[in-house]
Protein backbone atom coordinates (compact mmCIF):
# COMPACT_ATOMS: atom_id res chain seq x y z
CA UNK A 1 0.00 0.00 0.00
CA UNK A 2 1.59 3.14 -1.04
CA UNK A 3 1.86 5.61 1.58
CA UNK A 4 -0.67 8.33 0.98
CA UNK A 5 0.38 11.87 0.64
CA UNK A 6 -0.05 14.01 3.55
CA UNK A 7 -2.19 16.39 2.35
CA UNK A 8 -4.90 16.62 -0.33
CA UNK A 9 -4.83 19.45 -2.38
CA UNK A 10 -8.10 20.29 -2.35
CA UNK A 11 -7.81 21.69 1.15
CA UNK A 12 -6.81 25.47 1.75
CA UNK A 13 -3.01 24.81 2.26
CA UNK A 14 -2.21 27.90 5.01
CA UNK A 15 0.77 28.87 2.76
CA UNK A 16 -1.84 29.39 0.13
CA UNK A 17 -3.96 31.70 2.28
CA UNK A 18 -0.72 33.92 3.06
CA UNK A 19 -0.04 33.92 -0.23
CA UNK A 20 -3.56 35.14 -0.96
CA UNK A 21 -3.40 37.98 1.23
CA UNK A 22 -0.40 39.65 -0.58
CA UNK A 23 -1.04 43.25 -0.72
CA UNK A 24 -4.18 43.58 1.78
CA UNK A 25 -4.02 44.37 5.21
CA UNK A 26 -2.78 41.45 7.23
CA UNK A 27 -2.89 41.29 11.40
CA UNK A 28 0.22 39.29 12.66
CA UNK A 29 0.26 37.59 15.91
CA UNK A 30 3.97 36.68 17.74
CA UNK A 31 4.13 34.64 20.62
CA UNK A 32 4.63 36.99 22.86
CA UNK A 33 2.00 39.51 23.90
CA UNK A 34 3.14 41.54 20.75
CA UNK A 35 0.77 42.19 17.30
CA UNK A 36 1.76 43.66 13.92
CA UNK A 37 -0.83 45.35 11.54
CA UNK A 38 0.25 45.46 8.14
CA UNK A 39 0.70 45.33 4.50
CA UNK A 40 1.82 42.15 3.07
CA UNK A 41 4.51 42.55 0.10
CA UNK A 42 5.35 39.31 0.69
CA UNK A 43 6.91 36.10 2.53
CA UNK A 44 8.96 33.35 2.54
CA UNK A 45 9.10 29.33 2.91
CA UNK A 46 9.84 30.11 6.74
CA UNK A 47 7.54 32.35 6.65
CA UNK A 48 8.95 35.43 7.39
CA UNK A 49 7.28 38.84 6.30
CA UNK A 50 7.97 41.86 4.76
CA UNK A 51 5.29 44.51 5.62
CA UNK A 52 4.78 47.64 4.83
CA UNK A 53 2.87 50.50 6.41
CA UNK A 54 3.16 48.65 9.88
CA UNK A 55 1.71 49.09 12.99
CA UNK A 56 2.78 47.62 16.60
CA UNK A 57 1.10 46.87 19.23
CA UNK A 58 1.89 45.77 22.97
CA UNK A 59 -1.78 43.74 23.84
CA UNK A 60 -1.68 44.20 27.55
CA UNK A 61 -0.47 47.56 28.45
CA UNK A 62 -3.36 47.95 25.59
CA UNK A 63 -1.45 50.77 23.84
CA UNK A 64 -0.27 51.23 20.42
CA UNK A 65 3.55 51.50 20.11
CA UNK A 66 5.51 52.51 17.31
CA UNK A 67 4.12 53.23 13.63
CA UNK A 68 6.20 52.41 10.97
CA UNK A 69 6.58 53.13 7.69
CA UNK A 70 8.45 52.32 4.88
CA UNK A 71 8.95 48.39 4.65
CA UNK A 72 9.96 45.96 7.73
CA UNK A 73 11.39 42.08 7.75
CA UNK A 74 9.44 40.44 10.07
CA UNK A 75 11.41 37.58 11.75
CA UNK A 76 9.31 34.52 11.42
CA UNK A 77 10.42 32.21 14.35
CA UNK A 78 8.49 34.17 16.51
CA UNK A 79 5.06 34.20 14.83
CA UNK A 80 2.18 32.11 16.64
CA UNK A 81 -1.03 33.63 13.95
CA UNK A 82 -1.71 35.13 10.32
CA UNK A 83 -5.04 36.79 9.56
CA UNK A 84 -6.28 38.39 7.04
CA UNK B 1 7.94 -10.33 1.46
CA UNK B 2 7.97 -8.20 4.52
CA UNK B 3 10.84 -5.95 5.00
CA UNK B 4 9.60 -3.60 2.33
CA UNK B 5 8.35 -0.67 4.72
CA UNK B 6 11.43 -0.60 7.02
CA UNK B 7 13.80 0.69 4.12
CA UNK B 8 13.33 4.09 3.11
CA UNK B 9 14.80 3.60 -0.29
CA UNK B 10 17.98 5.65 -0.90
CA UNK B 11 18.66 8.57 1.75
CA UNK B 12 17.72 10.88 -1.27
CA UNK B 13 14.10 9.79 -0.86
CA UNK B 14 12.85 10.61 2.69
CA UNK B 15 9.32 10.72 3.10
CA UNK B 16 7.51 13.28 5.44
CA UNK B 17 4.90 10.88 7.20
CA UNK B 18 2.81 12.51 9.68
CA UNK B 19 2.28 10.34 12.87
CA UNK B 20 -1.15 12.80 13.13
CA UNK B 21 -3.44 12.36 10.12
CA UNK B 22 -4.88 15.75 10.38
CA UNK B 23 -7.86 14.89 7.63
CA UNK B 24 -9.61 13.70 10.26
CA UNK B 25 -10.30 17.01 11.97
CA UNK B 26 -11.00 18.98 8.52
CA UNK B 27 -14.39 20.73 9.55
CA UNK B 28 -14.47 19.79 12.97
CA UNK B 29 -13.77 22.08 16.11
CA UNK B 30 -9.93 21.81 16.98
CA UNK B 31 -8.16 23.04 20.58
CA UNK B 32 -4.96 24.19 19.60
CA UNK B 33 -2.23 25.32 22.28
CA UNK B 34 0.91 27.49 21.25
CA UNK B 35 4.40 27.82 22.85
CA UNK B 36 4.01 31.45 24.70
CA UNK B 37 0.66 30.57 26.60
CA UNK B 38 -1.61 31.12 24.02
CA UNK B 39 -4.58 28.36 22.96
CA UNK B 40 -7.24 28.80 20.17
CA UNK B 41 -9.73 26.91 19.05
CA UNK B 42 -11.15 26.54 15.61
CA UNK B 43 -12.77 24.88 12.64
CA UNK B 44 -9.91 23.26 10.78
CA UNK B 45 -9.73 23.57 6.96
CA UNK B 46 -6.40 22.89 6.19
CA UNK B 47 -3.02 21.57 7.14
CA UNK B 48 0.42 20.98 5.94
CA UNK B 49 3.62 18.54 7.10
CA UNK B 50 4.64 21.23 8.80
CA UNK B 51 2.24 21.80 11.12
CA UNK B 52 0.98 24.89 9.79
CA UNK B 53 -2.81 24.87 9.76
CA UNK B 54 -5.63 26.94 8.63
CA UNK B 55 -8.57 27.39 11.46
CA UNK B 56 -11.83 29.58 10.67
CA UNK B 57 -13.80 30.90 13.57
CA UNK B 58 -10.94 30.96 15.38
CA UNK B 59 -11.48 32.05 18.96
CA UNK B 60 -8.00 32.70 21.07
CA UNK B 61 -7.70 32.65 24.93
CA UNK B 62 -4.97 34.13 26.10
CA UNK B 63 -3.25 33.98 29.42
CA UNK B 64 -2.76 36.25 31.84
CA UNK B 65 -1.38 35.72 35.51
CA UNK B 66 -4.52 36.27 37.22
CA UNK B 67 -6.25 33.78 34.90
CA UNK B 68 -4.11 30.99 34.91
CA UNK B 69 -6.82 29.01 33.17
CA UNK B 70 -9.59 30.81 33.62
CA UNK B 71 -10.32 31.46 29.79
CA UNK B 72 -13.54 33.45 29.54
CA UNK B 73 -11.99 36.84 29.99
CA UNK B 74 -9.68 37.87 27.19
CA UNK B 75 -11.30 35.89 24.42
CA UNK B 76 -11.22 37.15 21.09
CA UNK B 77 -12.71 36.49 17.61
CA UNK B 78 -10.19 36.22 15.36
CA UNK B 79 -12.11 34.71 12.28
CA UNK B 80 -9.38 32.99 9.68
CA UNK B 81 -6.29 32.36 10.49
CA UNK B 82 -3.24 30.38 9.46
CA UNK B 83 -1.40 29.23 12.61
CA UNK B 84 2.32 28.39 12.04
CA UNK B 85 2.99 24.81 12.76
CA UNK B 86 6.59 25.81 14.58
CA UNK B 87 4.51 27.48 17.45
CA UNK B 88 1.85 24.58 18.08
CA UNK B 89 2.70 22.64 20.73
CA UNK B 90 -0.69 20.57 20.97
CA UNK B 91 -3.91 19.62 18.92
CA UNK B 92 -6.82 17.90 20.15
CA UNK B 93 -10.62 17.82 19.18
CA UNK B 94 -12.58 20.29 21.31
CA UNK B 95 -15.11 18.41 22.46
CA UNK B 96 -12.41 15.15 23.52
CA UNK B 97 -11.57 17.54 26.72
CA UNK B 98 -13.16 18.97 29.30
CA UNK B 99 -12.00 20.77 32.72
CA UNK B 100 -11.68 18.88 35.66
CA UNK B 101 -11.14 19.60 39.08
CA UNK B 102 -7.41 20.07 40.12
CA UNK B 103 -6.22 17.01 41.47
CA UNK B 104 -3.17 17.80 42.21
CA UNK B 105 -4.34 19.90 45.56
CA UNK B 106 -3.08 18.49 48.83
CA UNK B 107 -5.06 18.62 51.73
CA UNK B 108 -3.48 19.65 55.12
CA UNK B 109 -4.38 18.39 58.22
CA UNK B 110 -3.86 19.93 61.51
Amino acid sequence: MAASATTNPSQLLPLELVDKCIGSRIHIVMKSDKEIVGTLLGFDDFVNMVLEDVTEFEITPEGRRITKLDQILLNGNNITMVSP
Amino acid sequence: GGGGAGKMADKEKKKKESILDLSKYIDKTIRVKFQGGREASGVLKGFDPLLNLVLDGTIEYMRDPDDQYKLTEDTRQLGLVVCRGTSVVLICPQDGMEAIPNPFIQQQDG
